[in-house]
């Protein structure tokens, strides 16, 4: 078992684009999709304004991707049938890395035969000429090749006979889930370990939304936990590793506490891809210590309300339940010195972010 | 607390139940899942009949009839599929463990579920798949009881999440979070 | 094939297109290429998508009163489309059809879409497409694609004799290795289809598109066949697009709103100035719930996914997004909503 070490400070860029996902004192599951592309300001800064988001975390969680991806293969896994999407998905990510960050990523088309494309990723220094289908003209297949190049994890839905299936995807940075045994699943039955949203509609609904998602339109929604250390991979696979820290954080002093317990967000976008039919399904996770959270009043208060108020069934599912209150009552009386003065976004230096 | 109803196991998976029979299919495999010797195959095989005698208007050679232990028959399944026309059914009776098994190499076949019958005698047993060694475990642990791993000898939860492409439980770690814990490295 | 259609609960995504040629060399179809006004690329799409042409009225009195929106299927490349190809059968006096038989190479029309709702299915062993006269168009784009991706496709065209729509696509992709059959008397389909039915591979899936008694006539038989619900798909327009629905009014702060056809109550309100919390602008997320009063003979229309349905019945909430309210005649307005 490996221990986790206190983190150092948080880049500026992490909290100035951190998606804050509460909008109320009480937090209930609901059908919160809402169309993507827009920018969502914050107290501090903004998220939203692209579908794939680079940060300063760009090089560092490629490269944990890749080891995670060696250790445990089943990670990454693409049922037959699904070669089409996964050109499909390759195409669309390479494109928004494009539009998101145009000083990095080139997406250019010089044959329209095939089609021919040009791929230049200048962060990574990559340059490729591929054609779509030939699986030849690329060094990896290309959902893999594709998130070696993207922070988001992905899976690609197959929808048939009025149903979909989660038959492929990429999924380093799981939040207690096992993307290698949800693989083939239908999109209910991924949900099925869910408490209340059959109950209450909300998982019916979503899949009723998706189904009908049409090419070109593209939602978010978020998703929140906390998870001790700056830890993305806390897959169901590595649970022994990661789950007695659940019970360590609840022995460390109030500064240790303080910079071990994050705010986990995962932003999730949705789109239906072109060629295949299939939706693609993004999953982006932001961790941002609890001191970083009480840097921003607004998020500190909101935080604190909405820990002590989830009911205990939803605490339960989300694996916070030991530690919930003391993450409440830390944000509540974190105004002495354990707390870095408020933040002010022009007190935030912009570090080599963007 | 999760909802069986609403979760991945199927309802046949939690107590025995025996599905309709899809009158329109034109050709049928049947198998009657079991080891020889087997507790469960009386029952498995009285389903089987009822099957029959439903079917029994139909042109010789319309259905095939066998008795088979699980792997046995996912080949012989296999085989037929390769070789099936569209109008092809599969009905398949035994423990939920063994149907849960062999429905999943059918799936993977190219089967749709509206193409794959089944009638379960016996729900007690399943299959666990172990999250962090792959390991399975044969086990007659509730649904959210404990089984101890055949593969790394953890103390498994008995998960009611169920794989339709492997047809495994899915089993994981039930005292993780009473394991020692490291005091976390000071920063660097 | 035609379908009348509407449009999605939103306006605010629609496509400007100029037609640039026409072919009517087949009788009573006419084939058009229309592409982006602005010389832009236009979005790929699916096989087996259609876009919802807007029509205009017609002149009062004639056969169009109101504006109408009618799909029509994609025939052309789809993954990187410099244009969008339809064809469309004359179908009676005034209607939409007849609306799409007078333009110009030049004209200007709106679209919605593309909309996909006819995919074919990627885990199939084989394609078995079988359309009927003008009702092919959506299985060109499928057997285009299966050429592309080397999946083993097979299409039987039944059309009157002498030329039936797009032959020369249909001979283009036969030559590139697709299997095309055409058939042009009814009965020699009917003696083939049996056949077809019964020999084809376990894992094929079927689709089928044409006059409604042409799909009665394939899905009964793939039903008698052994065919289950899942392998069998229909072409279905519009089953994911709401209807435009018709203009109506509100009662809303004091004054009164008109809401167009085509655009959502949300839509109105927004314009008059009035903000309604809102996420999904598509039924299911709830945000955009209103208390409303229905006046005396008035109805009002849910069309979303979030209230159940002793909700729907006590009729005192709308989702604005894309609920809408019946004209009544009488009272002054529609709907009245309390924000
Ligand atoms: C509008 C769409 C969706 C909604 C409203 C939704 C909702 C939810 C909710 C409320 C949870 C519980 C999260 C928590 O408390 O931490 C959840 C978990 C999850 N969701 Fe979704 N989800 C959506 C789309 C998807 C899609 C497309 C996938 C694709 C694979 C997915 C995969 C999962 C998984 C794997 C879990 C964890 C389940 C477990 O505990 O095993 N979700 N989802
Ligand atoms: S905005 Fe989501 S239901 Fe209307």
């Amino acid at each position: 078992m490996t221990a986790l070490s206190l983190p150092t400070s948080t880049a500026a860029d992490l909290l100035e684009g951190f998606p804050f996902p509460f909008s109320h004192d009480s937090y209930r599951y609901s059908t919160n999709v809402e169309p993507a592309r827009s920018p969502v300001a914050t107290p501090v800064g903004q998220w939203g304004a692209s579908v794939v988001t680079v940060d300063s975390e760009y090089h560092r969680e490629l490269a944990e991707r890749a080891v995670l991806l060696e250790r445990d293969p089943s990670r990454y896994g693409v049922l037959p049938h699904m070669e089409v999407a996964c050109w499909d998905a390759m195409l669309v990510l390479l494109r928004e890395l494009a539009s998101a960050r145009p000083d990095a990523f080139h997406l250019d088309v010089v044959d329209a035969e095939g089609p021919t494309y040009r791929w230049r990723n200048d962060l990574l220094g990559i340059e490729q000429t591929f054609v779509v289908g030939r699986r030849e003209t690329l060094p990896a297949e290309p959902l893999a090749w594709a998130c070696q190049q993207v922070q988001e994890d992905v899976v690609l839905l197959d929808q048939r006979s009025g149903e979909l299936y989660g038959d492929a995807g990429v999924v380093t940075f799981a939040a207690d889930w096992s993307f290698g045994f949800d693989l083939g699943m239908t999109f209910l039955e991924i949900h099925g370990p869910v408490p209340r949203v059959h109950a209450e509609g909300v998982i019916p609904r979503a899949r009723e939304f998706i189904l009908r998602l049409q090419p070109g339109q593209v939602y978010r929604r978020t998703n929140w936990t906390l998870t001790v250390g700056r830890r993305l991979d806390v897959a169901t696979e590595t649970y022994p590793e990661w789950g007695p820290d659940r019970a360590m954080v609840l022995h460390v002093d109030d500064d240790a506490f303080g910079h071990l317990v994050h705010l986990r967000v995962e932003v999730q976008h949705l789109l239906r891809l072109p060629e295949s039919g299939a939706v693609m399904f993004l999953i982006r996770t932001h961790l941002l210590p609890l001191a970083d959270i009480a840097r921003v009043p607004a998020w500190r208060e909101r935080t604190a309300a909405v820990l002590t108020e989830l009911p205990q069934d939803m605490a339960d599912y989300k694996g916070i339940a030991a530690y919930r209150s003391r993450a409440a009552a830390w944000l509540r009386d974190c105004t002495s010195t354990t707390t870095p003065a408020p933040a002010s976004p022009s007190a935030l230096a912009p570090e080599e972010s963007r | 607390m999760i909802r069986l109803e609403s979760s991945s196991v199927p309802t046949w998976a939690i107590a025995p139940e025996v599905g309709t029979l899809d009158q329109r299919g034109r050709t049928f495999s049947l198998v009657v899942i079991g080891d020889p010797g087997s507790r469960h195959l009386p029952a498995a095989r009285a389903i089987a009949e009822a099957w029959t005698a439903q079917l029994a208007a139909r042109p010789a050679g319309a259905v095939v009839h066998r008795e088979l232990p699980a792997e046995a028959a996912v080949a012989v399944l296999t085989a037929d599929l390769h070789r099936a026309l569209v109008g092809h059914r599969i009905l398949l009776t035994g423990t939920a463990r063994d149907c849960l098994a062999v429905r999943a190499a059918v799936l993977a076949a190219g089967a749709e579920d509206d193409e794959v019958v089944i009638g379960v005698v016996d729900a007690t047993e399943r299959t666990v798949w172990c999250v962090h060694c792959a390991a399975t475990t044969v086990t007659t642990a509730a649904l959210e009881g404990e089984t101890s791993c055949s593969g790394c000898s953890r103390r498994l939860v008995v998960h009611p999440h169920v794989s339709r492409r492997t047809g495994h439980h899915l089993g994981y770690m039930a005292d993780a979070e009473e394991q020692p814990w490291s005091w976390p490295e000071p920063r660097a | 094939m035609a379908g009348t259609t509407g449009m999605s609960g939103s306006v605010r995504e629609r496509l400007r297109l100029v037609v640039v040629a026409l072919d009517d060399s087949v009788p009573g179809i006419r084939s058009l290429v229309l592409a982006d006004a602005g010389g832009a690329p236009l979005p790929p799409f699916t096989p087996g998508s259609h876009v919802v042409l807007e029509v205009p009225a017609g002149p009062p009195g004639s056969a169009r009163p109101r504006p109408t929106a009618n799909a029509y299927s994609l025939t052309g490349e789809n993954a990187h489309p410099l244009d969008y190809r339809i064809s469309v059968l004359r179908a009676r006096e005034g209607g939409g059809s007849a609306w799409v038989h007078d333009l110009a190479v030049g004209d200007r029309v709106t679209a919605l879409g593309p909309r996909s709702g006819f995919a074919p299915v990627q885990r199939a062993a084989k394609h078995l497409l079988l359309g009927a006269g003008i009702g092919v168009t959506p299985l060109v784009s499928h057997l285009r694609s299966a050429v592309r991706w080397g999946r083993d496709a097979e299409l039987v065209h039944l059309h009157r004799s002498g030329a039936g729509a797009h032959a020369a696509d249909l001979a283009e992709l036969a030559a590139r290795g697709a299997r095309v059959t055409t058939v042009t008397d009814r009965e020699s389909f009917t003696a083939l289809l049996d056949d077809l039915l019964r020999t084809q591979p376990f894992g094929t899936h079927l689709y089928c598109c044409g006059p409604a008694g042409f799909m009665e006539l394939v899905t009964a038989a793939a039903a008698r066949s052994g065919w289950p619900a899942s392998r069998v798909h229909t072409e279905s327009f519009g089953v994911e697009a709401l209807d435009p629905g018709a203009p109506f009014q509100v009662a809303v702060a004091g004054r009164t709103v008109e809401v167009p056809a085509g655009t959502s109550l949300l839509e109105a309100l927004e314009d008059a100035g009035l903000a309604v919390p809102n996420l999904c602008r598509q039924g299911v997320c709830g945000e955009c719930r209103v208390s409303v009063t229905v006046p005396e003979g008035g109805r009002l229309v849910h069309r979303d996914l979030y209230l159940d349905d002793d909700e729907k019945r006590a009729g005192r909430c709308a989702m604005a997004c894309v609920s809408r309210a019946l004209p009544t005649s009488g009272a002054a307005a529609d709907l009245e909503v309390h924000l």
